[in-house]
C-alpha cells in the first residue's frame, strides 16, 4: 500500500511549495521590516516591488547585466522608499492606524498608476537571476533558481537579524518603533528612523520583485498582486515582528497550500487564496504573535 | 414656486423632446455629419491589457474619418471603462444608450460583461455588434437575441479544432489540459471534448487555475504525473509562458497546443526564453488574424497599413506590437463595411440586417483567404482559422482554412 | 431661547435634507438619478461601516465581501426562487448581518492592524469562494436577473407604479436607495445617540476603561459588526437590484478598499459628512478618467486624491463640517 502512494508527487509538490514560499518570503520580509520599525503594514509593498521590477527591466534594456541592474535597483528602491515616506507617510506619522492604512492603500493606486504610465502593459521578462536548468534527484525536479531564492531569503533574514541586533542604527530603529517618546528623549531622530525603515523595506521589496519576475517567467503590472496576500499570510503565520518568522512562515505556507491543493480535491486549485485566508484567521485567533513572535502583554 | 416647477417641467419636456427626435433623422446616434457608437473595455484594473481591442478599433476609425468617413459621416466611437466588472459594464452601457444616445454598442469586451448587457440591449432594441468575446452563445442564440452578434471564432470552436486534429492524427495520445477557471477556459475545454468525440477518454488529466492566482507550477506537476504526452494550454499569456517553463523544469516535453489568446509571436518568444527552443518547438495553435510580430507579415500590405495607422493615430503608451490592436482594426473594418451596406441613412434595423448579411473578402488584417461571412442562419462572422506550428522561432501555417463551429 | 433656536435650526436642516432627497431627481436628468442611486448604495454601506470603525474603532477592510453576501442573497432569491427583487432586501440585510456577527466573534480577539489584515484576507478570498459554490452563485458567470427572471425585476418596462404614483425606473431606484439610506441614517443616528452609541464610543476611546466601567465588550463589539453587516447587506442587495446582475468580478478587494476610503473621507465618528464620502468614491474614478485617459493617469489621480484628502482632512468631510459650523454651535450652546 505504501508503495502505491505516489511519494515522488508528494516530494515534488513539497519542493514546489518551498519554491513559491521562498518568493512570498521575500515580500513578507519587507512587510515585517516595515511593521517592526514603524508599526504599520504597508499594503502597497507589493506594488512598490513591482515598480522596482520595471525599473530593473529598463536598466537591463539599456545594457546592464542582471546583477548590475539588481544592485542598482535595490539602491534606487531604497531611495524611493525613503522619498515616499517623507512625502506621504510623514504627515500622518502620528495619526491613528486607520489613517496610515488608508494612505498605504492610496499608495497602491499611485504606484500602480506610475508603473502603467511609464511602461506599457505588454508582457515582459527579466533575465534569470539563477540558472533554471532542471536538476533531477530521485524523481523530483528542481533548479538552482529554487535554491537560489531560498538562499537569498535566508541570507537576507540573517542580514536583517544582524542589523537589528548588532548595529547601532538597528537598535535605534527598534527603539523608535517600540517607544517613540522615550527614544526622542534619548536623542534618536525617530522621524528619520521611520524613513530608514521604509527605505530598507523598499529595498527588500525590490529583491522580492527582482527574483519573483524571473521565477514566474514573465511579468507585467499585475506581478505582485496575488503575492501580497500570500506574503501577508506567511508573515502573520511566522509572526509579524519576526524576520525569521516571515521566511519560515512563508515557506511553510507554500508547502501547506500546495499539499492541501494536491490532496484535498475540494480545495484543489480553486481555493488557494481562501486557504491563505483561513491560515491568517487561524493564526491570529490561536496565537496572534505567530510561530516566532513573542506574545506581548498589553499594560493597561 | 409654481413658476419654478413649470419652468423646470418645460425644460424637462424640451430635453425629452430633443432626445426623442434624435436630432432630426429619428435614429439615435445618426446625424448628417456623424455616427456615434459606443463600447466598454477594461481601461484600468487588472484586465487593462485588453483595452487595445477597443483602442485598435478607434485608431482605424480615425483613419477612415481622415479619408472622408462613411457616406460623409465621421464615426465617433465612445469607449468607456468598465474595469472588467460586469456591473460597471451594465452601468456604462446604459450611459452610452440613455445619455450618449449611441446608434449601436460596438466591440464591447468580455464574456460575462456582454452576457450581462445582452438582455437589456435586446429589450431596448439597440444593436450589440461584434461582441469581443469567444463565447459560443453570441452566435447561436440569435433567435432569442436578434440584436446581438459576435465576431471572433468561439473558444469552443477553437477547442473543437484541436480535438478533431488530435483524434485524427494522434488517436493514442494522452492529453493533459491546463485551463483557466472561467467561461473562456471552460469553453475551450468543452470544445476539446466535443472535437475528440468518441475519443474523449484521451483526456487523462485536467487542472484549472484562477486568473487572480500567482503560479501554475503545482498544476503542471500534477499534469505531468498523469503521464500525458500532450498538453493543451487553455490559458492566458502569463500562465501559458509559465506552463512552458515549468514543463521544461520538470523534464516534461509534451506536444503542446496553445490557444490563440496566448499564441502571439512575442509571447511564444518569451516562452522560448523561459524554457528552451526544444520545449516550444512543434507547438500548435490556430490563427485567424495577422500577428504584427510575425515576420511572415513584415512586407504584407495589410500589416503595413496597420503600422502606418498605428504610427499616425495611436495613443502614447500603447505598443504597436500588441496583436489585440490588429483584431480591433479588423472588427472596425467590418463595421465600416456593414455601415456602408446599411444605406445612406442607416437605421438600427438596417445595420443589423447588414451585419447579418456580410461577405467581406478583403479584410487587410485577417489571414489571407479568411472571409467575414454572415447569413440569416450563420451568425458567426469569423469561423475560419488555420492551424499553425511553431518551428524555429516562428509560426508556419499548415493545412487549409478550417471552418469550425 | 437659544436651545429652541438650536432645535429649530436642526429641524430645518433635517427638513432640507428630506426636501433635497425628494426634489433632486426632478432637477437632474433621469439618467443621473440612476448614478446618484449608485452613490446611495455606497452611502448605506458607509453608514454601517462608520458604526463599526468610527464608533467602536474596529477596522474592517472586508465590507465589500459583506456587500457580496447581500447582493448574492438577493440574486439567488430572484434567480433561483423567483422572488420579486425588492422583497429580498431585508433578507439580504439579515444574511449579511449574520455573517458580520460571525466575523465579529473572532474579531473580539483581534485589534487594529490584525483585524485589518484578517478582514483584508476575507475580501481577497471572496471571489474564489463565490466561484466555488457555483450551483448557488452561478460561478464565474454569476447570476443575471434579466436572463433568468426578468419579470422579477422592478422597472423592467421602464416605469414603476407605487401607491398610484408612476415614475421612471431610474427615479424609482433613486428613491428606493436614498429612501432606505435616509431611514438607515436615522436609525444610525438614534443608535449613536442612545445607550449603544455611548457604549460604542467608550469602546473606541479605551477598551479597558470601558470594560472597567461595566460595558459588555463582546456584546457591543459583535453587535457593531452585525449591524454594520446588515447595512452592507442592504447596500449589496440594492447594488444587485440596480445592476440586475451579480458576478464575482464586482466584489473584489477593491470594493472593500473603496468603502473604507469613503468612510474615512466622509468622516469617521460623525454622520453628516458620509453623503460626501459616498459621492467622493462614486464620482472620483470617472472624474480622474476625464482628466486624462493616458494609461496610469486615472489610477494615479485616484490614489493621490485619497492620500491628499486623508492627510489634509483627517476628520474627513464630517470633521470639516463640524469645524465650519463650530462658531454657530458654540454660540447656540454656550451661555453668554
Amino acid at each position: 500500500m505504501i508503495l502505491a502512494f505516489d511519494w515522488s508527487q508528494l516530494a515534488q509538490q513539497t519542493v514546489i511549495g518551498l519554491s513559491s514560499g521562498a518568493l512570498w518570503a521575500l515580500l513578507a520580509l519587507a512587510i515585517v521590516l516595515i511593521y517592526r520599525s514603524t508599526g504599520v503594514v504597508n499594503f502597497a509593498q507589493g506594488e512598490m516591488a513591482m515598480l522596482s521590477t520595471f525599473v530593473a527591466w529598463s536598466l537591463v534594456h539599456h545594457g546592464l547585466s542582471f546583477w548590475e541592474a539588481f544592485f542598482a535597483t535595490v539602491a534606487l528602491s531604497f531611495c524611493g522608499g525613503v522619498a515616499i515616506e517623507r512625502a506621504v507617510i510623514r504627515p500622518v506619522e502620528r495619526a491613528p492606524v486607520l489613517t496610515i492604512v488608508i494612505v498605504t492603500l492610496g499608495l497602491v493606486f499611485v504606484v500602480d498608476g506610475i508603473s502603467r504610465w511609464a511602461w506599457s502593459s505588454e508582457t515582459r521578462s527579466l533575465p534569470n537571476a539563477f540558472s533554471t536548468r532542471p536538476i533531477q534527484v530521485a524523481g523530483v525536479a528542481f533548479s538552482i533558481q529554487d535554491f537560489g531564492n531560498i538562499a537569498v531569503s535566508l541570507g537576507l533574514v540573517l542580514l536583517v537579524g544582524v542589523f537589528f541586533r548588532y548595529t547601532k542604527i538597528g537598535l535605534a530603529l527598534r527603539a523608535s518603533a517600540a517607544n517613540p517618546q522615550e527614544s526622542r528623549l534619548l536623542g534618536v531622530r525617530v522621524s528619520w528612523m521611520i524613513a530608514l525603515g521604509w527605505g530598507l523595506a523598499a529595498a527588500l521589496g525590490a529583491v522580492a520583485g527582482l527574483l519573483t519576475a524571473p521565477a514566474l517567467a514573465s511579468f507585467d503590472q499585475n506581478l505582485m498582486q496575488p503575492v501580497l496576500l500570500y506574503a501577508l499570510a506567511g508573515a502573520v503565520l511566522g509572526g509579524l515582528e519576526s524576520p525569521v518568522g516571515a521566511v519560515v512562515g512563508s515557506l511553510l505556507l507554500g508547502v501547506f497550500i500546495n499539499l492541501v491543493g494536491t490532496y484535498v480535491d475540494w480545495v484543489g486549485n480553486d481555493l488557494r487564496l481562501p486557504v491563505a485566508l483561513v491560515m491568517i484567521l487561524g493564526v491570529l485567533l490561536v496565537k496572534p504573535s505567530g510561530l516566532f513572535g513573542r506574545s506581548t502583554v498589553r499594560r493597561v | 414656486m409654481k413658476f419654478l416647477y413649470t419652468a423646470a417641467g418645460l425644460v424637462c419636456a424640451l430635453a425629452l423632446a430633443t432626445v426623442a427626435s434624435g436630432a432630426g433623422t429619428g435614429t439615435p446616434g445618426v446625424s448628417p455629419t456623424e455616427i456615434v457608437i459606443g463600447g466598454t473595455v477594461p481601461m484600468t484594473g487588472v484586465a487593462q491589457a485588453f483595452k487595445t481591442v477597443g483602442l485598435g478599433a478607434s485608431y482605424y476609425f480615425k483613419y477612415v474619418n481622415a479619408h472622408g468617413g462613411v457616406n460623409h459621416r465621421k464615426i465617433k466611437y465612445i469607449l468607456k471603462d468598465d474595469q472588467y466588472d460586469p456591473a460597471q459594464t451594465m452601468a456604462k452601457t446604459r450611459e452610452l444608450v440613455e445619455q450618449d444616445h449611441v446608434f449601436a454598442i460596438f466591440n464591447s469586451l468580455g464574456t460575462e460583461h456582454n452576457l450581462a448587457t445582452r438582455p437589456y440591449l435586446n429589450a431596448v432594441g439597440v444593436p450589440q455588434l461584434f461582441v469581443a468575446s469567444g463565447a459560443n452563445t453570441f452566435g447561436t442564440d440569435y433567435k432569442q437575441y436578434k440584436w446581438t452578434i459576435g465576431y471572433q471564432p468561439s473558444y469552443r470552436a477553437e477547442g473543437t479544432i484541436y480535438g478533431r486534429y488530435v483524434a485524427k492524427t494522434a488517436p493514442k495520445s494522452r492529453i493533459a489540459v491546463l485551463y483557466q477557471n472561467d467561461d473562456y477556459g471552460k469553453a475551450l475545454l468543452t470544445g476539446l471534448t466535443r472535437g475528440l468525440g468518441k475519443r474523449a477518454k484521451q483526456v487523462v488529466a485536467k487542472q484549472s487555475y484562477n486568473a487572480d492566482d500567482s503560479s501554475v507550477q503545482s498544476q503542471i506537476a500534477k499534469l505531468k504525473s498523469s503521464k500525458a504526452n500532450t498538453l493543451m494550454l487553455f490559458a492566458t499569456p502569463a500562465f501559458a509562458i509559465q506552463a512552458y517553463r515549468y514543463s521544461y523544469q520538470l523534464g516534461w516535453r509534451p506536444k503542446v497546443y496553445v490557444n490563440v489568446v496566448s499564441s502571439a509571436s512575442n509571447i511564444m518568444g518569451l516562452a522560448q526564453i523561459a524554457s528552451t527552443k526544444k520545449e516550444v518547438e512543434g507547438s500548435i495553435s490556430i490563427d485567424f488574424v495577422k500577428d504584427p510580430t510575425d515576420r511572415r507579415w513584415a512586407k504584407d500590405p495589410g500589416i503595413k497599413l496597420y503600422r502606418s495607422i498605428m504610427k499616425r493615430y495611436k495613443d502614447k503608451g500603447i505598443s504597436a506590437n500588441d496583436p489585440y490592436n490588429v483584431y480591433g482594426m479588423s472588427v472596425a473594418h467590418t463595421f465600416v463595411q456593414a455601415l456602408k451596406k446599411a444605406g445612406k441613412n442607416p437605421t438600427r434595423d438596417s445595420i443589423m440586417k447588414a451585419a447579418t448579411h456580410l461577405t467581406i473578402r478583403n479584410d487587410p488584417f485577417l489571414l489571407p483567404g479568411v472571409v467575414v461571412r454572415t447569413t440569416s442562419s450563420d451568425h458567426f462572422p469569423l469561423d475560419q482559422a488555420r492551424l499553425e506550428r511553431w518551428h524555429n522561432g516562428h509560426w508556419v501555417s499548415f493545412g487549409g482554412l478550417f471552418r469550425v463551429r | 431661547m437659544r436651545r429652541a433656536l438650536g432645535i429649530g435650526l436642526w429641524l430645518l436642516m433635517a427638513a432640507a435634507a428630506v426636501g433635497a432627497f425628494l426634489l433632486v431627481p426632478h432637477l437632474i436628468s433621469d439618467f443621473h438619478s440612476r448614478d446618484l442611486a449608485e452613490a446611495g448604495v455606497f452611502f448605506i454601506a458607509i453608514v454601517g461601516l462608520n458604526l463599526l470603525t468610527g464608533y467602536t474603532g474596529q477596522i474592517s477592510l472586508g465590507h465589500g465581501a459583506l456587500m457580496a453576501i447581500g447582493g448574492y442573497t438577493t440574486a439567488a432569491l430572484v434567480v433561483h426562487e423567483h422572488w420579486r427583487d425588492v422583497w429580498t432586501i431585508p433578507l439580504a440585510g439579515i444574511a449579511a448581518g449574520i455573517v458580520g456577527f460571525l466575523i465579529g466573534l473572532p474579531a473580539l480577539r483581534l485589534s487594529g492592524l490584525y483585524l485589518a489584515l484578517a478582514t483584508f484576507a476575507f475580501a481577497v478570498a471572496m471571489p474564489s469562494l463565490l466561484k466555488k459554490f457555483s450551483g448557488l452563485t452561478g460561478g464565474s458567470q454569476g447570476l443575471s436577473f434579466l436572463e433568468s427572471s426578468p419579470f422579477q425585476v422592478t422597472g423592467l418596462k421602464g416605469t414603476v407604479t407605487v401607491f398610484g404614483h408612476t415614475t421612471t425606473a431610474n427615479h424609482f431606484l433613486y428613491y428606493l436607495t436614498w429612501g432606505i439610506g435616509l431611514v438607515g441614517l436615522a436609525i444610525a443616528w438614534l443608535i449613536v445617540r442612545g445607550r449603544f452609541g455611548r457604549a460604542f464610543r467608550a469602546i473606541r476611546d479605551s477598551e479597558s476603561a470601558a470594560a472597567s466601567a461595566g460595558v459588555n465588550l463582546p456584546l457591543y463589539k459583535t453587535l457593531a459588526f452585525a449591524l454594520s453587516g446588515v447595512y452592507a447587506g442592504v447596500a449589496g442587495s440594492l447594488f444587485a437590484i440596480q445592476s440586475e446582475i451579480v458576478n464575482p468580478l464586482s466584489f473584489t478587494v477593491l470594493l472593500s478598499i473603496l468603502l473604507v476610503v469613503g468612510a474615512v473621507v466622509g468622516g469617521l465618528g460623525s454622520l453628516p459628512g458620509l453623503v460626501i464620502g459616498a459621492l467622493f468614491i462614486k464620482y472620483l474614478p470617472s472624474l480622474a478618467g476625464h482628466v486624462s485617459t493616458r494609461p496610469g493617469v486615472p489610477d494615479f489621480i485616484y490614489g493621490a486624491a485619497i492620500i491628499l484628502v486623508v492627510i489634509l482632512l483627517p476628520g474627513g468631510a464630517g470633521g470639516l463640517l463640524r469645524r465650519l459650523f463650530a462658531p454657530l454651535t458654540t454660540w447656540l450652546y454656550t451661555r453668554p
